[in-house]
């Protein structure tokens, strides 16, 4: 029986592996937008990320634009992995229940 | 784009947090539909400016030729406009459409850096620069001889060959099947609309094009509301 991630398998981590898993391959996104595509509060989004950079499933990268300070955040290439994996066993689960 | 529906939905999957915000996900089904949900409502935020680009375009077409078919002497049979007034109205509508899709495609892959980015900006780009040569193209042909009746043919002509052949490469860019028919359809408008002389041609380009555009825009904005990639 497969286990699924639990560092994924939380509604709010989810979403956010789902919305970066569909950028392309490469591209990061600004923090702002992020938050504005989830519709969550910073600091809920902030906790998320790091529990996510902690399994270094995403990596925020802190630089400058400017003057103004900017945060892109992408998934890795093991998180984008991570959340396959995930989507996967959840097909597998669903195909076994049916 | 602001709140839908569905996003409200969300939210209410992704429950108030507690201390540590591990909400947890028990139904593998629950869990599944969250991530399409998710990725279906951030496709209706990134991509549904286009809908409304080809809607705008639509409308563009079917009144700026609309108003140079009833310009011209033998086109339009029901009421005629000055050419000067249909002059006008064509080149407003144009312009109008040309500022507000370059508005919303330059806002459409915003806060998102990386290699996507030079896709959407060599395309983006290309627009006024492949459509400033077929101007200057036509141009050169009118100092060279070809008369308004000519021209009245050639330059809708060319600006759907350009049209068209911009939405077939969006199709090849964003692997998208609706963006290909409505390319196609709009090569076969301008191909096909200078055999009907002028100026009948401007009632083609009104009704083909200008009907494709519109056809387009509601069926991707229809496949966007359901979830389904466009």
């Amino acid at each position: 029986m497969t286990e699924l991630d639990p560092v994924i398998h939380a509604a709010a981590r989810l979403r956010i592996s789902a919305t970066l898993a569909s950028l392309e391959e490469g591209d990061r996104i600004t923090f702002p937008r992020l938050q504005e595509l989830l519709d969550m509060t910073a600091g809920n989004l902030s906790t998320h990320l790091r529990k996510l950079e902690d399994a270094e499933y995403v990596v925020v990268e802190k630089t400058h634009k400017g003057r103004t300070p900017v945060t892109y955040v992408a998934l890795t290439r093991r998180g984008r992995r991570a959340f396959e994996d995930y989507t996967d066993t959840l097909r597998s689960l669903l195909g076994d229940n049916a | 784009m602001t709140t839908h529906p569905s996003d409200r939905d969300d939210r209410r999957d992704s429950r108030p947090d507690d201390g540590d915000g591990d909400d947890k996900l028990t139904d593998p089904a629950a869990a599944l539909a969250l991530v399409q949900r998710q990725q279906a409502a951030l496709e209706r935020d990134q991509l549904g400016g286009i809908p409304v680009i080809l809607l705008v375009w639509g409308v563009a077409w079917l009144v700026g030729f609309g108003a140079l078919w009833s310009g011209y002497a033998g086109g339009n049979p029901w009421f005629q406009v000055p050419l000067t007034v249909a002059g006008i109205v064509f080149a407003v509508f144009l312009v109008a459409a040309m500022g507000i899709s370059a508005w919303i495609g330059m806002r459409l892959n915003r806060g998102v850096r990386g290699p996507s980015n030079f896709s959407g900006a060599v395309y983006g780009i290309a627009w006024p620069i492949v459509g400033f040569g077929a101007w200057l193209m036509g141009v050169a042909l009118a100092r060279n001889g070809m008369d308004s009746e000519l021209q009245s043919l050639f330059f809708p002509a060319i600006f759907a060959l350009v049209a068209g052949v911009m939405y077939v490469m969006g199709a090849a860019i964003w692997r998208s099947l609706d963006q290909l028919v409505l390319g196609l359809i709009i090569l076969v408008a301008g191909t096909v609309a200078p055999f009907f002389g002028a100026p009948t041609n401007n009632l083609v380009m009104a009704v083909l094009g200008g009907g494709a555009f519109l056809i387009a825009g509601l069926v991707m904005h229809i496949n966007l509301q359901r979830g389904r990639r466009a």
